[in-house]
């Protein structure tokens, strides 16, 4: 049985992931969290073990770790796991600086762990055959996309989300990353410029972080995508929010929904409308990978180096919100030495 | 009162809407204005109205001048017939560059004759529902707009002024226009743009389809596309306006309420758009507004400054696809 320590339960997708842990029969050793108060009752919540700090948890044996703690507290953990010699999920984005999330990725590779970021769009069926449609070449190459992963203020889970010392800011550097590692992933190149615009109109009298935001990423071909980041699905939307991508290729156009696969129910006990989803769960998939790197050491599809590139671009993103400008990405800003 | 004396130039597509539009409006169309060897004979008969080829005869016999003929000509147009004192009326856009459309704009405000802009897409009624509903604050404050109008490339002769950038102004001045235009209308003046188009960046592709990120002076952003890169049988729109107390959507895919679809398209056959048929059409809708705005009973929705702002952006998404930098819109000018 694989033995996992989950570092931190900050991150709402901790709530996902013990399920998914569970049931792909991994044995969950501990958990630790920064916060004691709100850690012992996840815990108990949970029927997980609590430590008082990561190095006892990490102590107690473990083969690999899931890091969801706050994003600016991801470094000291990750360093902690990797000293260990245990392999390490990592939540999205990798940090809230450029600097802190390349030492992430140097951490694991200069200690030999595996590290894998919590991409779980790349485990998602959809987004699997979409990318290989795109890539069939049946279409053609493509040359244009538009990406849309708007969602609920996610304060109602989590509050430090909103808080950016902790977040390192609002809309855009919350779902940025994930569409971002989606085109990586989709075109095989990262983004050479990033533009972005961003407001604070859609809950501006309750948080201080960007709500609204719009971004263009430029690759180095020509190719260009938009992602539209904002929290702009209102408290009462029947979901959390969604992702889709329509991609113009040169001989058509390929459109992607990785969350319409749901029904709709009207007027029945969970309110007068909603969308109970039957597709694919991503998390598992990705779970299921991350206990196999632990296991059998396999290399992980989508590994730190993609949580970095990806990271960056987040981070372009706000810093061209704030100036107005494009932000360009040159190679030398990645920790790529592969 | 002697009915307005309405007189078309261009009989290409838009001339055969418009004619089509005020006669549905109860003024039909009395004079056509067509170039030697042109094709206005058959939409004067179609019409009965005078047909001629010389403009003092053309404008001697009307009230309105309605201009729907090539973008490149239409400021030269326009100042002809507002110099001879006749309303103005012109499709969208109101001119190929901004410095002809401030022109126009300034010499008819100077000259006090009327200019009306085919901005029909303010017409379209889930537009003009969405606009009343955000007056009426249902949704709060506009914070994050989406606009798309995806569509296959329009179907026209290699030779088209329409497929000459240098005439029609390409897809950001004829298609994204429109929502340039909504965008405004709905969340104000535009202080940015950023846009990117396949055209501009991809050379090698034919097919075109931009992107526009916009930042408006009271802090809304929006996001726009307008694609000539679907296959045929696509004209898809979508609005998407989210706001502080609520998000309002309308996807064309959802409302189309008629959809063909042939089992075995002959390739001759131009390939049938799905619709949703209205008892009043949107551009029926603009005439009866415009022959109001004309008979004093009404201000224009579509101000000349609002169309000079639509151009302005689109040129400057133009400039932007260009240089690959937003670029700022000074204020005081698109909000005069």
């Amino acid at each position: 049985m694989t033995r996992i320590g989950l570092l931190g339960v900050a991150h709402l997708h901790v709530d996902a992931y013990i399920a998914n842990l569970r049931a792909a029969g991994a044995d969950v050793v501990g958990v630790t969290d920064a916060d004691p108060v709100r850690g012992r009752q996840w815990a108990a919540r949970y029927g997980v073990s609590w430590f008082d700090d990561p190095d006892a948890l990490l102590a107690a044996g473990v083969d690999g770790v899931v890091v969801c703690s706050e994003t600016s507290r991801h470094r000291p953990l990750v360093e902690a796991a990797a000293r260990s010699g245990v392999a390490v999920l990592c939540e999205k984005p990798l940090a809230t600086t450029a600097e802190d999330s390349a030492a992430v990725v140097e951490a694991c590779r200069t200690a030999g762990v595996p590290l894998m970021t919590a991409f779980p769009m790349r485990f998602s069926p959809v987004m699997r055959d979409g990318v290989a449609e795109a890539r069939s070449g049946r279409l053609g190459r493509v040359l244009s996309a538009v990406g849309v992963n708007q969602g609920q203020l996610p304060m109602a889970e989590r509050s430090w989300f909103v808080d950016p010392t902790l977040s390192g800011g609002g809309a855009l550097i919350d779902h940025v990353v994930h569409l971002t590692d989606i085109l990586r992933w989709l075109l095989g190149a990262d983004p050479v410029e990033v533009y972005a615009v961003a407001n604070r109109i859609l809950h501006g009298q309750v948080v201080g972080v960007e709500t609204g935001g719009l971004v263009v990423l430029t690759f180095a071909d020509g190719t260009f995508a938009s992602i539209d980041s904002s929290w702009s699905r209102p408290e009462r939307y029947p979901t959390w929010g969604g992702m889709a991508l329509e991609l113009v290729c040169e001989r058509g156009v390929l459109s992607l929904d990785a969350f319409s696969q749901f029904l709709t129910v009207y007027g029945g006990r969970e309110g007068d409308l909603a969308w109970p989803a039957w597709g694919s769960d991503p998390n598992q998939g990705l779970v299921d990978e991350f206990l196999a790197v632990c296991s059998r050491g396999i290399d992980p599809s989508v590994d730190g180096e993609d949580g970095h590139v990806a990271t960056l671009v987040a981070l372009a993103a706000l810093e061209s919100a704030r100036t107005g400008r494009p932000v360009p990405l040159d190679a030398a800003r990645s920790t790529q030495t592969r | 009162m002697t009915p307005l004396r309405i007189g078309i130039v261009g009989s290409g597509f838009m001339g055969g809407v418009h004619a089509e539009a005020w006669r549905a409006a109860g003024s039909p169309v009395t004079s056509v204005l067509t170039r030697p060897g042109g094709s206005g004979a058959e939409l004067a008969s179609r019409h009965g109205a005078r047909l001629t080829e010389d403009w003092d005869a053309f404008l001697d016999g009307v009230d309105v001048v309605d201009l729907c003929t090539p973008t490149h000509v239409h400021a030269e147009q326009a100042l002809r017939a507002a110099r001879a004192g006749r309303a103005v009326v012109v499709e969208k856009p109101l001119a190929r560059t901004a410095a002809q459309a401030q022109d126009l704009v300034e010499t008819c405000e100077a000259l006090g004759v009327p200019l009306l802009v085919g901005h029909v897409l303010r017409f379209f009624p889930e537009y003009a529902r969405a606009k009343e509903v955000v007056d009426r604050g249902d949704i709060g404050t506009p914070a994050v707009l989406r606009l798309s109008r995806n569509r296959s490339l329009p179907a026209k002769d290699g030779d088209s002024w329409f497929l000459d950038d240098a005439k029609s102004g390409g897809l950001v001045l004829d298609l994204m226009i429109h929502d340039l235009d909504y965008a405004q209308w709905v969340a104000g003046p535009v202080t940015s743009v950023y846009a990117r188009s396949i055209r501009g960046s991809r050379p090698d592709a034919d097919v075109d389809h931009a992107v526009a990120l916009l930042r408006h002076a009271d802090g809304a952003i929006t996001h726009l596309e307008a694609s000539w890169a679907h296959p045929p049988a696509v004209f898809r729109t979508y609005l998407e306006i989210a706001g502080t107390a609520g998000l309002l959507q309308s996807d064309s895919d959802r409302t189309a309420a008629v959809r063909p679809a042939l089992r075995d398209p002959s390739p001759d056959d131009a390939v049938p758009l799905p619709g949703s048929p209205m008892s009043r059409s949107p551009f029926e809708a603009q005439m009866r507004h415009l022959l109001d705005v004309l008979a004093g009973d009404a201000e224009p929705v579509v101000t000349p400054r609002e169309a000079l702002a639509a151009v302005r952006a689109a040129e400057a998404a133009v400039e932007s696809i260009r240089t690959g930098r937003p670029v700022l819109l000074p204020l005081e000018e698109g909000a005069r």
